[in-house]
């Protein structure tokens, strides 16, 4: 089947199979590899994109079912202002270690930082239960998350 | 070969928190894994795997997976053995130890659930994956040996039928007379400790590109390990072709954790096939292929005694550490199990030692490397059991631990087996998180939260980690059957820039860019001239071992800082010409050479570099030869023993047995800290890592060896709410046999993390008596140990 969707700003219409993921698409047919698979089950949220603003395990998300909506996957969010911010904050923080998981986790901080300015340490690690770092420990990822929320009210 | 003149390093960049040089490209999702690489041609493979633990294969019929349109070609192990050798086990640490070596597909036996029987390679996976179910192979199934009572059972059924039983090896380490120091101690403290099986879970799976050229007999590969000399020899010795032939070459890797250091026989299977299809053959593991056929590790008991004077002086220690192995050795074999034997003692000083290590072939899956090794065990040993002596003995707990550290003036310290500790100052490293401890109010936290029915506990874990394995000899002497050495090359270009060339690789812990603070604090440039190149072994040197064991930032940086400063040298006697000056007399700052004292007349590294590459006439000294380079050979005289002590805050539920990390801190002494942020990241890393493993993680088998927990639903790793924050302090004792004095850091916190838990949980129901023996401390676990010693409680009163 043919379907049509918004990926990072830009149209796209692609031949895809019914059961394909949007995983699948993402880094089979288009070459977005930024999104990765760590388990294919909706486990790690290494493959966490957003659709609609919304962050989706896209290992598991119905490629047809994103026809028609607006699809944000770590290369589109590298050239957006928040998501820019976060990864700044993540170089000066430390919060990369082997890089595999943090495509995913830059998905869900824009999506959590676009709805609460100034969410709390204790919502961002709720919200951050579905995305596994197996290098950090986290505590890295959170620093630079607070510094990008304190540089973000500073302005 | 000029040796330049001791430099008084700038330390410009080395001992700051540099950013890494790694990120950008990471975060933007640029990096290249091995799934994000394609090459020409490229065909995909999928690998069938056994459904049983134990069983003779009688038939495999691959017929109708070969008509499957889209399926190139279609392996068994039959077909596998004919071309290759046997699976390399380079660790032999026990004499005489019966070695249960395998193919890279099980020719008439599997031993294991998801031991790999037969391959596909096809158009692409999907269609590798639909051919894998027109497979039909005819099992016969075989007695199962599930865990380690049922193969040490007297009449258990036998792995290898040749072998009078399922023990593969055996070896003891005794020093001073254990039996008569236990027979006349003051109080004796035992205890059986197990820690079940766990995996490092990198979040990026294994996997390779493989194309093997039949016209020039080469093989190139593209591999996500932590090794790429070791697996080109190991690939050379399977095949029986010369090392010079085969190319290894390693993307980014998403994680590795020791995982990725052992060899294993995806590679072999994905070079056959290409082998036979002239096509590069890509295999890469899914999550439900990583569960069963990436190395398994942690699954021990470990049954010991520890005898004191009731001063606390610990006069002796005896156990045995059994290894529950599976169906076949991985390339370390028995080596993790027999380093836990060897850290056994700790920090301690135990002078009379009767320690046995013991390991056992089951139907479980391989057991391999995983981050920490077997030292997470040992420390198991040392600290459950040093913490019940100061129970039984009413001395504090780091009392009783000051008591028996050696003092920093009696390093070197030899450990009573095999390893000397290089240097340390322990008590200072206790007192430093005792007094983080006290300025954080953990205990007025504690006393507050009890005062309203709360069971806080604190817990501490002094650890050691023996790292930059190793003086090749004495790593030959202890049974590796691999070098422990590390080469570098540094290299100045025509235009005066700097690359690092080193056979180390990079899987998450910032090797670049510690590499160039080195290069460039030695040399005198700015770090964005330097370039380092890892992770190809046609253009890298020879690194002993691989990236594991703690050796990259000691070993590594110690090679680059050697062959830098020689490299300085020699920059340093062609600027002199150019300058007409003495090179003593001359300084290098920025890439900018001058006479010291003096900003007058300087030449660049850009000046230096074209008088050594292209235009010599009048301005290469007539001795030198061209070029600006250097190679140096790191062969370290001994390791480098880094340690320290944790200290963590828990709460435990006594209704429900949950367990909540309130706090964190880590006082640590890893010698020189080449660069603060990325240690604190590795030791909060290997922290977060042992914590799942204390409480979350277990590959769970059943009693036909069905692994229960195959997936990330069953198999729990800590996530953001599980973590606590850490904070870590450092002590810096250079590492004195190492150039830079650099110690390893990179398994502390796996190490420390596991007897840490069990000593806050006591702590906390130290009401109950309660004392934590077996890894992971689940809910259910630790509820049943709380509704006992309630009970007992409740019947003595």
């Amino acid at each position: 089947m043919e379907m049509t969707f918004t990926v990072n700003g830009t149209q796209a219409k692609v031949e895809i199979d019914p059961a394909e993921t949007l995983l699948g698409v993402l880094r089979e047919r288009l070459r977005l590899t930024g999104t990765k698979e760590g388990c294919n089950e909706g486990e790690c949220g290494a493959c966490t994109v957003l659709v609609d603003g919304l962050p989706v395990d896209s290992c598991i998300y119905s490629a047809a079912a994103t026809g028609g909506r607006r699809v944000e996957t770590v290369e589109g969010l590298t050239l957006d202002e928040l998501g820019r911010d976060l990864q700044a904050a993540f170089v000066a923080a430390g919060g990369v270690q082997c890089g595999f998981c943090t495509p995913g986790f830059i998905a869900t901080l824009v999506s959590v930082l676009r709805e609460n300015e100034a969410p709390s340490e204790d919502d961002l690690r709720t919200a951050l239960a579905g995305n596994i770092c197996r290098c950090t420990g986290y505590s890295q990822i959170l620093d630079a998350v607070a510094a990008t929320v304190s540089r973000r009210n500073g302005r | 070969m000029t040796i330049a003149e001791p430099v008084h390093n700038q330390r410009k960049y080395v001992g700051t928190s540099v950013r890494r040089t790694e990120d950008p490209r990471l975060l933007a999702g640029r990096g290249q894994y091995i799934d994000d690489l394609t090459v020409p041609k490229m065909i995909e493979g999928a690998i069938l795997r056994s459904p049983l633990a134990h069983a003779r294969i009688t038939n495999i019929d691959v017929s109708r997976a070969l008509e499957l349109p889209g399926v190139f070609d279609v392996i068994t192990g039959k077909d596998l053995a004919a071309v290759a050798g046997q699976q390399p086990v380079i660790w032999l640490p026990i004499p005489d130890q019966r070695l249960a070596k395998t193919h890279a597909l099980a020719v008439d036996r599997v031993r294991w659930v998801g031991q790999a029987v037969a391959a596909v390679v096809a158009v692409d996976r999907y269609v590798a994956e639909d051919a894998l179910e027109l497979i039909e192979v005819d099992y016969e199934p075989l007695p199962v040996v599930a865990d380690l009572e049922a193969a040490l059972a007297p009449d258990a059924p036998k792995l290898y039928d040749d072998w009078p039983d399922n023990v593969s090896g055996s070896h003891s380490y005794k020093t001073g007379d254990a039996d008569a120091a236990f027979a006349s101690a003051d109080l004796v403290v035992s205890g059986s400790f197990t820690h079940g099986r766990a995996m490092g879970c990198p979040l990026e799976p294994r996997g390779c590109i493989v194309s093997w050229d039949s016209f020039s007999d080469t093989l190139d590969l593209w591999l996500s390990t932590q090794a790429p000399n070791l697996a080109r020899d190991l690939l050379a010795e399977v095949f029986e072709v010369p090392v010079s032939k085969i190319r290894v070459r390693t993307p980014n890797l998403g994680g590795g954790f020791g995982n990725k250091f052992d060899f294993y026989g995806e590679e072999i299977i994905a070079a056959v096939l290409s082998r036979r299809t002239g096509r590069p053959v890509k295999i890469v593991e899914d999550r439900a292929d990583s569960f069963v056929a990436t190395g398994h590790s942690r699954d021990q008991r470990l049954d010991f005694e520890m005898a004191l004077n009731n001063d606390g002086t610990i006069v002796g220690l005896r156990g045995i550490s059994y290894g529950v192995l599976g169906g076949a050795l991985s390339t370390v074999g028995a080596g993790p199990c027999w380093a836990s034997v060897l850290t056994c003692m700790g920090p301690y000083k135990i002078p009379n030692l009767d320690v046995t290590v013991k390991v056992v072939m089951t139907n479980r899956a391989p057991y391999g490397s995983y981050r920490g090794w077997g030292a997470p065990k040992g420390n198991i040993v040392h600290e459950r059991l040093i913490e019940m002596a100061a129970r039984e003995l009413g001395m504090d707990r780091a009392e009783i631990r000051r008591k028996n550290f050696p003092a920093p003036e009696e390093f070197p310290y030899f450990s009573g087996a095999a390893f000397t500790f290089d240097s340390g100052r322990y008590a200072d490293c206790l007192d430093l998180a005792m007094s983080k401890v006290e300025e954080l109010g953990w205990r007025e936290r504690q006393a507050k939260a009890r005062a309203e029915g709360r069971s806080l506990g604190i817990g501490y874990s002094f650890h050691i980690e023996p790292s930059g394995y190793g003086p090749s000899r004495i790593m030959n002497l202890v049974g590796l059957q691999h070098s422990g050495f590390d080469e570098a090359t540094v290299r100045m270009d025509s235009v005066g820039k700097v690359t690092v060339y080193s056979g180390q690789i990079n899987m998450g812990q910032g090797t670049h860019t510690t590499y160039a603070q080195i290069a460039a604090d030695n040399l005198g440039v700015p770090m964005e001239d330097v370039v380092v190149v890892t992770g190809d072994t046609d253009s890298c040197p020879y690194t002993g071992y691989g990236t594991g064991g703690s050796r990259g930032a000691p070993l590594g940086g110690a090679s680059i800082l050697r062959a830098s400063q020689r490299l300085r040298g020699k920059i340093l006697r062609v600027a002199a010409q150019l300058l007409e000056a003495s090179p003593d007399d001359l300084e290098i700052n920025d890439g900018q050479i001058s006479v010291r004292g003096t900003s007058s007349k300087s030449v660049s590294t850009r000046d230096v570099g074209d008088a050594a590459y292209r235009r010599l006439l009048d301005k290469l000294p007539e001795e030198e030869m061209p070029t600006l380079e250097e190679v140096d050979v790191f062969d370290p005289p001994n390791m480098a023993t880094s340690y320290g002590c944790t200290a963590l805050l828990v709460e435990v539920d006594r209704e429900t047995g949950m367990v909540s990390l309130l706090d964190c801190l880590q006082a640590h002494d890893c010698g020189t800290v080449l660069n603060p942020m990325l240690v604190d990241g590795q030791l909060a890393g290997g922290l977060a890592q042992a914590l799942g493993g204390a409480l979350l993680e277990e590959l769970v088998y059943d009693d036909e060896a069905q692994l229960k927990t195959a997936s990330f639903m069953d198999y729990l790793l800590p996530t953001a709410m599980d973590i606590p924050p850490f904070q870590f302090f450092h002590q810096e004792t250079p590492a004195p046999d190492i150039p830079g004095g650099v110690k390893g850091v990179g398994e502390a916190g796996t190490i420390a993390g596991v007897s840490l838990v069990a000593s806050a949980i006591d702590d906390a129901l130290s009401d109950l008596g309660v004392t934590v023996t077996r890894f992971p401390v689940t809910p259910p676990r630790l509820l049943d140990q709380i509704r006992e010693a309630q009970s007992r409680k409740e019947g003595s009163a």
